[in-house]
This record gives structure tokens, sequence and C-alpha cells, in this order.
């Protein structure tokens, strides 16, 4: 679901009216620079000196978000107006899109549409960005079909046999008499020129089986003559030769294809090819790539008449990642923690780095428990985590509210005949318990495995999927059968298995109940004990195999390659992105020594048959456009007949979000609040929300670092909580915490901790604990700060011996820190004296036994 | 000591001259010794050698595999520092070379790697992981053996205080003094201030008569960065186990070594049986190698039973 962000800001707005924020900022929301714009665009030909108009139409073009997007962020495109499309292909991407009639061709390119910028700042079809030569250039060409030539728009210099380039480069052979020859280079942000006309001359980029698939489109319009794409655009970083950052402006070109406007050329096969107007019907299908009336493919965007139909709609990037540590010389701060975080903070960090009075922050991904041991042992200042935590030895702990957001099961799911992507989808929890426990066997290997021979093969092919969700494909798809997730230890992990924990049926299901058509749960893991910080990988099952590829690959549980969980959130959503799994299932090589068999990555699913499902946070969701399933709340008794009535189903969003805090309880101050999943669901709250606090100690930290803290949490929690995508302002994907509405419990919660962070008195209620010796005093004034940097840390715990948590203050006045303690190791005092004198007597013994055994026998 | 009577049935046998070789000989004999003292004579000469060989391979041995091992580290860091892929911080493999001691008034060299687990040590000595690395700011701690295994760290308690220590790491070069050992009830050095350094030296020592012999109160020997440090890397491990604390014995060996022992009795046993068919001189042929190799690696193991800065 996308979010409404035009909406939500101005929700916001009204809600943070007249209300200052501690740090004097209003709480408003920035633009995000939604874009719309119509405008008329035709084809006309010239018959006998007249022009005759073959159509006309007002093309309503509108563009979600424009301003300060990311890497490979998606912005939702939208058109009305435009004629529609046939003979729609399977994928619209690259040179796939190229088989179709009147689509809508998106192109990201670099430059903008404004006459008053010199022509090198300007969009032209040299600036756009295309993955191959098909989509740029016609080689060698018979005269009497290349169209191009008769273009009523186009000057003389486009109309003769070779035009584009002066000369053809060797590589794209020669001039043919006979035959034309039209070449669109590219000129990449360097301002070198690729000529674009073989796999030689095209941008480093453009490379077959480049890193990433090919973003721009050939959109395909409905007979309403609407349609709508999520379209990714790359910064710089992903395409260098396009260049788009922060300092190089940039559009995105859409195109609606109307045909080419044609002259009264000469030839009469020319004119005939030229004035062709489509042989699919509107609302058609091109499945198997049949040749299409080229005078309105979008092969030829590029001609005059085409191209001044264009609608370009200008974006600007953020700052890159790196602008921090390329601007700013100062030692970073890093915050360490919940992945959650990561959308906000990239655009946070730049709001202090970029500042002189403020610090540099820098948040880095670590598992919640992992952070905050580090933020215990004054490793780092502060950490990132979603619910309490409790180490040994702990130093008093402030958890100051942060972010609210939380997890989304995303997916990109393709409709079955050609009819675009599924936009809404509903899952419960026995789905994503049947999902994360490998209960479904995903192919014929998997189905060896004892006790999953009867259940279906893959999610789509489930009953109880089929009803939640009518109308997709139901043929067993590998990719199909799991849930791309994580490896690490999250609190998200925590969060999904405590919902399926709590509902009714996930948890008869867990127990070993067969679902109401006879599906069990995979043996490995019935009667797992949940919620789990961690989801382990329990099955050991490895089939028997034929094929000898598999056979000499087959040491790895074949249900543990399929579920492949990845490292971090991000990757999980780079893999929905492309439609591409993790699951470790394709064999290839040829057995020799040279191309030995190896298993690796199953390939990229082929847009129209797309079937993933995965973990994301919310905040990547957002930024790249995907979709996300809404989650069951209500909860039915496994024991009563299935029925789809009566389930309530809630997609992330604000409302919903905000749904699930109105049930936060606090339980002390400063101590996170209790989210309980039972009162989230009751609400009909979104079952993924999750709080994101900040946990720093209120006691031990020096003063320079305690300020920060406190600043970070202050600034955060005000400034940081307006909407938009600028440097400080927090992305879709959070729910803003405000002084006053739902969260307004958070954001006092936040206050408290900021100050208890900064005054540093606090206690633990059991006493200080630790044997170190020495309880906490206050720092001395004018210790020596750390500036979150604690290097020296580890250091005095070690000496003391048995100090085990509790840190010293560092104290300029103090020489010593009581005295050594003595470690003593009777082992290590008596094992050599003993081992010699073993030896001594073992050496002696045995032959005087044997001597004088000897010795009674002779005598 | 009484001479060994020879036996006449064992012809073109040469006779032993020592207690020993008589007494062995005259084992060979079966039938003339009884059962139950054949039995224990035979397992107590087991229980010397393999005791004789741990001592061997603790005291003597263990100094030339702690030679080689050093070699190797010396190569394997060499090249991480030509290439600049030594490393500077963050979680580091344990086990890999993290930096080079060099005491110049004494021309000792001495490869540290990473952890402080028992096995480790055995390889020289190793770099605490949980603290900072040596020539950053901060307290870093490196373990060394002071009794076994090429006693690195004997020197650091005994001439090398008061000398200059040069450290290399992938960062760069840093110089330390040897402040001096310090033992229990000592006071404890207040931590360095911001952006200096130290480095905290620990090993085993003994006092008293047979001192040297037993090696069991933990000292620490500091030593203060005389240059300029280096900035702490990543993050460190942030907790280590049992087994890498102060006098620490790595028990995860004793499964293994449980079957190597089993082993060495199935050795005897079948020692015993073949023996009264065969000809001993075969069964020694057979046994010498099974025996040598089973307690080889029986030494192997049972060293990581050796506290880690003995």
């Amino acid at each position: 679901m996308r979010w409404r962000k035009v909406l939500a800001t101005v929700a916001v707005a009204a809600v943070g009216t007249g209300l200052l924020t501690s740090a004097g900022v209003q709480a408003q929301g920035d633009d995000v620079g939604a874009f719309r714009q119509t405008k008329t665009v035709e084809r006309t030909f010239t018959e006998n000196g007249d022009e005759v108009r073959v159509d006309r139409r007002d093309v309503t073009v509108q563009v979600d978000h424009t301003r300060n997007l990311r890497g490979r962020e998606r912005v939702h495109v939208t058109w009305d107006g435009a004629r529609p499309s046939g003979g729609r292909s399977t994928s619209p991407f690259g040179e796939n899109g190229m088989d179709q009639e009147y689509p809508v061709v998106v192109l990201q390119c670099r430059g903008r549409d404004d006459a008053s910028l010199p022509a090198a700042q300007r969009v032209r079809p040299e600036t756009c960005w295309t993955s191959t030569v098909q989509q740029r250039s016609q080689l060698q060409v018979p005269d009497a079909a290349a169209i191009w030539r008769s273009d009523r728009y186009a000057d003389d210099t486009a109309r003769s046999a070779l035009s584009g380039v002066r000369t053809l480069p060797a590589s794209c052979g020669g001039a043919a008499a006979g035959t034309s020859t039209h070449v669109t280079p590219f000129v990449s942000a360097k301002g070198q020129t690729f000529a674009s006309c073989s796999s030689d001359t095209l941008p480093p980029e453009a490379a077959v089986d480049a890193s990433f698939p090919p973003a721009e489109q050939a959109a395909f319009t409905t007979v309403d003559g609407k349609g709508d794409i999520q379209f990714e655009v790359r910064s710089s970083i992903e395409n260098e030769s396009l260049g788009c950052n922060d300092t190089t402006a940039c559009s995105i070109v859409v195109i609606p294809v109307m045909g080419l406007s044609c002259l009264q050329s000469d030839s009469r096969q020319l004119n005939a090819a030229c004035r062709k107007q489509g042989r699919f019907e509107p609302g058609s299908s091109n499945f198997d790539g049949q040749g299409v009336d080229e005078s309105v493919s979008p092969r030829y965007w590029w001609t005059a008449s085409n191209w001044r139909n264009r609608i370009s709609v200008p974006i600007t990037f953020g700052p890159a990642p790196n602008v921090c540590s390329v601007l700013d010389d100062r030692p970073p701060v890093g915050f360490y923690g919940s992945e959650l975080m990561s959308q906000a903070t990239v655009q946070w960090a730049p709001a202090y780095c970029l500042r002189k009075d403020r610090f540099r922050f820098q948040h880095n991904v670590l598992p919640d428990l992992a952070s905050f041991q580090l933020m215990q042992q004054d490793e780092i200042p502060g950490a990132f985590v979603s619910s309490l935590k409790t180490v040994d030895g702990e130093t008093p702990t402030a958890y100051a509210p942060t972010a609210v957001t939380g997890f989304a099961i995303s997916y990109v799911i393709d409709e079955p005949k050609n009819a675009g992507e599924r936009g809404t989808l509903n899952l419960n929890a026995r789905l994503l318990a049947k999902l994360l426990t490998q209960s479904y066997p995903g192919s014929s290997l998997g189905r060896q495995h004892p006790g999953l021979e009867t259940n279906p093969g893959s999610l789509n092919a489930d009953p109880e999927f089929q009803a939640l969700n009518p109308g997709l494909s139901t043929g067993e798809q590998e990719a199909a059968a799991v849930l791309v997730s994580l490896s690490e230890s999250s609190d998200v992990i925590k969060a999904i298995s405590t919902y399926i924990d709590d509902d009714p049926e996930a948890h008869a299901f867990i127990e070993g109940q067969p679902d109401p058509w006879g599906m069990r749960i995979n043996p490995a893991y019935q009667r797992i004990q949940l919620p789990v910080d961690e989801w382990p990988l329990l099955d050991t099952f490895t089939p028997a195999v034929q094929q000898e590829c598999l056979k000499q690959n087959n040491d790895t549980p074949y249900l543990t390659r399929l579920a492949a969980p990845v490292t971090s959130f991000v990757k999980i959503a780079d893999a929905l992105l492309d439609a591409w799994p993790y699951s470790q299932t394709k064999c290839s090589g040829l057995g020799t020594d040279q191309f030995p068999y190896v298993l690796g990555r199953a390939d990229r699913q082929g847009v129209g048959a797309r079937f993933l499902v995965g973990v994301t946070t919310l905040g990547d969701a957002e930024r790249y456009g995907l979709h996300t399933a809404a989650l069951q709340t209500s909860a039915v008794s496994p024991r009563a007949p299935f029925t789809t009535r009566g389930r309530q189903f809630v997609a992330p969003s604000d409302a919903t979000l905000a749904k699930a805090i109105s049930t936060a309880r606090p339980t002390g101050r400063t101590q996170p609040f209790a989210l309980e999943d039972g009162a989230v669901r009751q609400a009909n709250g979104y079952p993924g929300t999750l709080v994101v606090y900040t946990a720093a100690k209120t006691s031990g930290l020096d003063r320079s670092t305690a300020r920060t803290v406190a600043s970070f949490i202050r600034t955060a929690t005000t400034e940081g909580q307006r909407r938009g995508s600028g440097n400080g302002f927090l992305p879709d994907g959070y729910l803003p915490i405000t002084r006053t509405g739902t969260t307004a419990a958070l954001f006092a919660s936040a206050q408290q901790a900021a100050q208890d962070v900064e005054a540093q008195t606090g206690t633990t209620p059991g006493g200080p604990g630790g044997a170190g010796g020495g309880g906490s005093t206050d720092p001395a004034a004018g210790a020596p700060g750390t500036d979150g940097v604690p290097s020296d840390a580890a250091a005095a715990a070690e000496d003391p011996a048995a100090a085990g948590g509790a840190k010293q203050p560092v104290d300029a006045e103090l020489k010593s820190l009581g005295s050594t303690q003595g470690v003593h190791s009777a082992l290590g005092a008596w094992f050599l004296p003993a081992l010699i004198l073993l030896l001594l007597g073992c050496a002696i013994a045995g032959p005087v036994i044997r001597l004088r055994a000897a010795g009674r026998e002779d005598s | 000591m009484t001479v060994a009577p020879l036996n006449g049935r064992l012809t073109g046998q040469r006779r032993g001259s020592g207690a020993l070789k008589g007494g062995l000989a005259a084992a060979r004999d079966t039938s003339r010794v009884p059962e139950r003292d054949l039995v224990l004579s035979s397992g107590l000469m087991v229980v010397a050698l393999l005791v004789a060989w741990v001592l061997l391979q603790t005291l003597v041995l263990g100094g030339l595999s702690y030679s080689r091992a050093q070699d190797r580290l010396y190569d394997e860091l060499r090249a991480d520092l030509a290439a600049g892929t030594a490393p500077t911080g963050g979680v580091i493999a344990p086990g890999r070379p993290v930096a080079l001691f060099s005491l110049p008034a004494l021309d000792i060299d001495q490869v540290v790697v990473e952890g402080t687990s028992a096995g480790l040590l055995l390889d020289g000595p190793g770099h605490r992981r949980d603290t900072v690395l040596p020539g950053q700011a901060g307290v870093s701690v490196v373990y060394g053996r002071s009794r076994t295994f090429g006693r690195p760290f004997h020197v650091m308690t005994h001439e090398a205080v008061g000398t200059r220590l040069d450290v290399v790491t992938g960062q760069g070069r840093s110089t330390y003094r040897i402040e001096g050992v310090r033992r229990a009830g000592d006071d404890v050095p207040a931590p360095p201030a911001q952006g200096q350094g130290r480095l905290t030296l620990i090993t085993a020592a003994g006092d008293g008569r047979l001192g040297g012999l037993r090696p069991d109160e933990v000292v620490y020997v500091d030593a203060s960065l005389q240059s300029k440090p280096f900035p702490a890397g990543g993050a460190r491990v942030n907790t280590i186990g049992q087994s890498e604390q102060k006098m620490a014995v790595d028990t995860s060996v004793l499964p293994l070594l449980a079957l190597t022992l089993g082993g060495l009795l199935v050795a005897v046993v079948g020692m015993l049986l073949l023996g009264r068919r065969l000809r001993p001189a075969l069964v020694w042929t057979v046994f010498a190698p099974v025996f040598l190799a089973l307690a080889w690696f029986a030494a192997d193991l049972s060293v990581h039973l050796i506290p880690n800065l003995v």
C-alpha cells in the first residue's frame, strides 16, 4: 500500500499547527514534490499538403514524490487520458517492452526540460538511459521501412540516411546502399559519448546481466486510458554514466507513444509503414513477442514526433550516503542497533553532521541485543532497540522512544494472464507460520520429506491462501514456499514470532494440529517454543537426488537452502525489487575441473510470473515502493470450520500504526512501553507496529557523551519527526511522534529520558551491581570526554580481574583503582611437579614390579 | 638393583646389561611372569611413557613447535603488512597474527595472535579480543605463556623490565616502555588519559624455592605507550568466553582426548593379547608407531588443559 504522502503531510501539518516543539521548530512536513501535469499530445499526418489529425489526447501525468530521492527508490507514476495500449508484453522493462503498441515510455534522463538552461543541462534523447541497443538505434534498415525518415517533425539531418552520428563506429557495421541507420548516442555525465549501436559501444552499466536489471519501462495503458507503475530511479552510485545525484539535475521523462506523425514521402511503402495504426486490439496481450506495427511501438521514442509529446518530471536526489564522511572530519558518534531505523537515520545524519553546533551522527546496523550490550559496556553512547533488554550487572538505562515504525510482509506477485502486479494481499498468522516452519515442500525434492508428502507445494498452492487471496495463479512455485527472512537476531523476528504464537490458529498449527485442508507442520518445527529472537533453521532433511549436479552438492538440507535467510532487511528489499530469490537451489556447471558442479542462487523471476514474499522494514517498503501485505487481526478458533467471513486484515498505514500505538501502556519512567499483540489486534492496529527506542545509560557516562545523547534524543523526537524527504525529516514508513495526539505519551517519555541521560544520576533498583569495587561517583568536572568513541573503555575493566560489568568512572585525579587482584591457579601450581613425580614413580615402579616377578619365578 | 637373570630360551637375543633392559628382556617371556604383575607393569610403563612425552612436549618439543608457529605467523603477518590487510580493529578471526613485539635490547621478536584461549597461546602471545589492539589509544591486553611452549613471556617479567618494546601492527610502529611487574596487592594504575595508550602483558609466575616449577600466580606487566596512539578500529568483540580468561583451560578438547586415551587403552590390551601369539619383536614393531601416534596426539590435546598463562 502506498501511503498518501501529500495527505499525510497535510494531516501532520494540521496536527502540528501552533505547536512549537522544544527545539522551537514547528512540526511540519516538508514538500516531497508531488507532480502533476497535463499535456495535449497528438499524431498528425501530412496528406497532399494538408495536416490531418489522426488522434489527439490530453494526458495527465502524476508522480507521488520527486524530491530527495535515493538510489533504487521507486516513485509512483500514474497517468490518465493516454491512448489505450495493445499487444501487452509480459515484461515492460528494457528491450522486453519493445513489442507493444501505444505504450507509455518512462525513462530517467539527465538534465531538465527548461528552455532557460544551457543546452548541455537540458534533457535530450542522448541523456536518457536505456539498457540495450535496440532501444536506441536502428541499423541498416531498408529505406522503405525507415519510418523515422518520414517523421514530419524531424529536421533534415535526422531524415538523412545516417543520422545521430557523423560516422558509424566500425563495430556497428557499415552503411549499405538502400538502407538507413539511426543511432541515438548516449552522453555520460562526464561528457563521454557512447555510440550505442553495438554491445561494445554501450555505457558500462548497460552490460548484459548488469547488476541492476533495466529500470526503464514501456508501460501499458488500460482501455480506459489509465496506467500506473512504480518507477525505480538510479543514482550515480548505481549508474555512474547516467550520473544523477544531489548536484546533477535529472528528470523522469514520460512519453505517451502516439505513433509517428508522418510526412507524405515519395515511397508508397514508406508512407504505408509510417501510417500504420496498430494490429493489436486495445487491452490485448502479446505473450509470444509477435511483431508489432513499428510506427506505434516504443522503439521510436527518440523520434521528434514522440519526443515532443513528452512530459518531463524534474526530480532531485538526496545527499549521497557518504556526505558526512566527505564534509565532516569530526570523529563519528556511532549509535548502533535496529535496522528499522535505517531509512530515518539516512535522512537524519546530514542534519547533524552538516551543522557545526551538532555532532557527527552515525547509525550502524547491529542486532538489538548486541548493540544494547555494547552500550552497557560503554563502547557506544546509545543503542537502538525495540524492546526491554536485560544484561548482567546492568547500569540503569533510559529508553527514549525515537521512532514508531515496524515490519512489513512485502511481496511482489504478478496477476495471472498478464494483468500486472497484485496490489493487495491478505495474510494470517497461520500462513506466516507455514512459511517460516518450512512446511511447504517447494518441489518434488522437498516432497520426499517425511511428513510433507501431502502438503501443498507452495504458498500459492495452499487452499487457505487461495481463499484469502482469490484469483492468483495456483501452480506450485519453489520460491513461493518460503518467506525471505533474516538470519540474525532481531526484535522484528521476535515480533513476528509473537504474532504467530498469539494467534489461536497458528498456535494450534505449531502444536501439530493440521489446518482444515489437512496440511501439517514440518515435524522439525513441531512444538517450537515461540517467541524467538532469531529464527532457527531446524530442518535437516536431505532428499535423494538423481541429477549428477545435485548429487555432488547434496550436503546442505534442501529446505534450508530454499529458505536461505539473509543478514539484513535491505537485502530482502533488494530481492523483492529484482524478484530474485536468495534460494540456493540452482545447480549449474559441467562437472569438469574448470566448470565444477555448483549450487547457486536461483534465477531472477520473469516479470509476469513473479511470486516472492519477504520480511522488510516499513521504511524500506516505503522507500522502494514495495507492496505490503495486510495482516489478520481477528482471532479465529482453530476448531471452527474455516471461513473467510469475519476475518479482519489490517495493512500498514499512519492510521493503523496510530491505532496500535494507542494500546501502548507505560511500564515505568523511561522504560519501554508494553505493546501487547492481543491489545493491538483488538484495536485493529497494524500487528507489525514496533517502537524503536534509543537506549542509553543514566549513570556512568561522562558529561560530554551524556550531553550528546540527550541532544540527539531531543532533536530526533522534535525536528526529526517532521514528515518529509529532506535532510533531518522523517521519511514515509514512520509515524511521527508528536507532543499531542496518540504518540503524546511516547513524546513525554522521550523528553524524560533525555533529561535523565543528561543528568546521569540514575540508580539501579537493586543497588550498584558488579564486584569490581567502587560505586559510581559523579564524573569529575573536566574529565576527558570520550566523544562517543570510548576506545579506552574496555580498559579499566581488565585489571581488577573480577570487574564484570561495572565500569569505573574516569577521573583525572584518581591515581589508582585499588589493588591488583590475585588470580591463583592450583592447576598452574601443581601440574608440572605432579607430572614429574608421576613420571618418576611410574618409570621406577613398572620395571621394578616386573623384575621382582621375574626374579621370583627364577628363584 | 638386581641384574635380571638370563633367559636361555631367547636364543640369538643380545643380552641387556642394565636393569631396565634386563627387565624388559625378562618380560618378553610371558609364561614366567604372573599375569597380574605383567598388566600392572605394562600399565605403569605406558603411563610413564605418556607423562614423559607430555613433559617432553610442553618443555622441550613445545619450544620447537612454538618456533615453527612463530616463523609461520611472522611470514603471514609480513605478507599482511605488505599487502595492507593486517587487521586494525573490528572482529578479528582468532589465531590471526595482529602485531609484532620486538625487544631491541634483547633481540627478541614475538608475533602476537588474536585470542587468548590455551590452544591459541601455544603459537605465541595472544591479544585479548575485547581490548584495543596494541598501539591504539586505550588499554590493550596481551596474554603469554611463561613456562611452556617457548615461554615467550618469561622474559617480560625478568630481563625485559625497563627496556623498550616496539610494536608493529597494521596501523604502523609504536613504542612502549615496559614499566614494571605488578603482582596481587600492588596498585592498579589509573586508566590512561584520553588519547593515551597502555599495554598490559599478563602471564603466570611462581615464587618460593620451586617457583620455576610452580607458576601459579597471575602477574601483570604494564607498558606505557611512548609514541602517538593510533585510533581504535571498529567495534570489538564485547564478551569473551570462559576459556579465554586468565589461567583458563580449554576443556573443549576433552571428548577427543577421551577417545584418544581410549585408543591407547585398546592398543595396550591388543599388545598384551597379541604378545601371547607373536614374537615380541613383531609386536613392538607393530605397536610402537601406534603408541607414538596416539601419544603425540594425546599430548597435543592435553596441553590445551594446561592453564593458558603457564
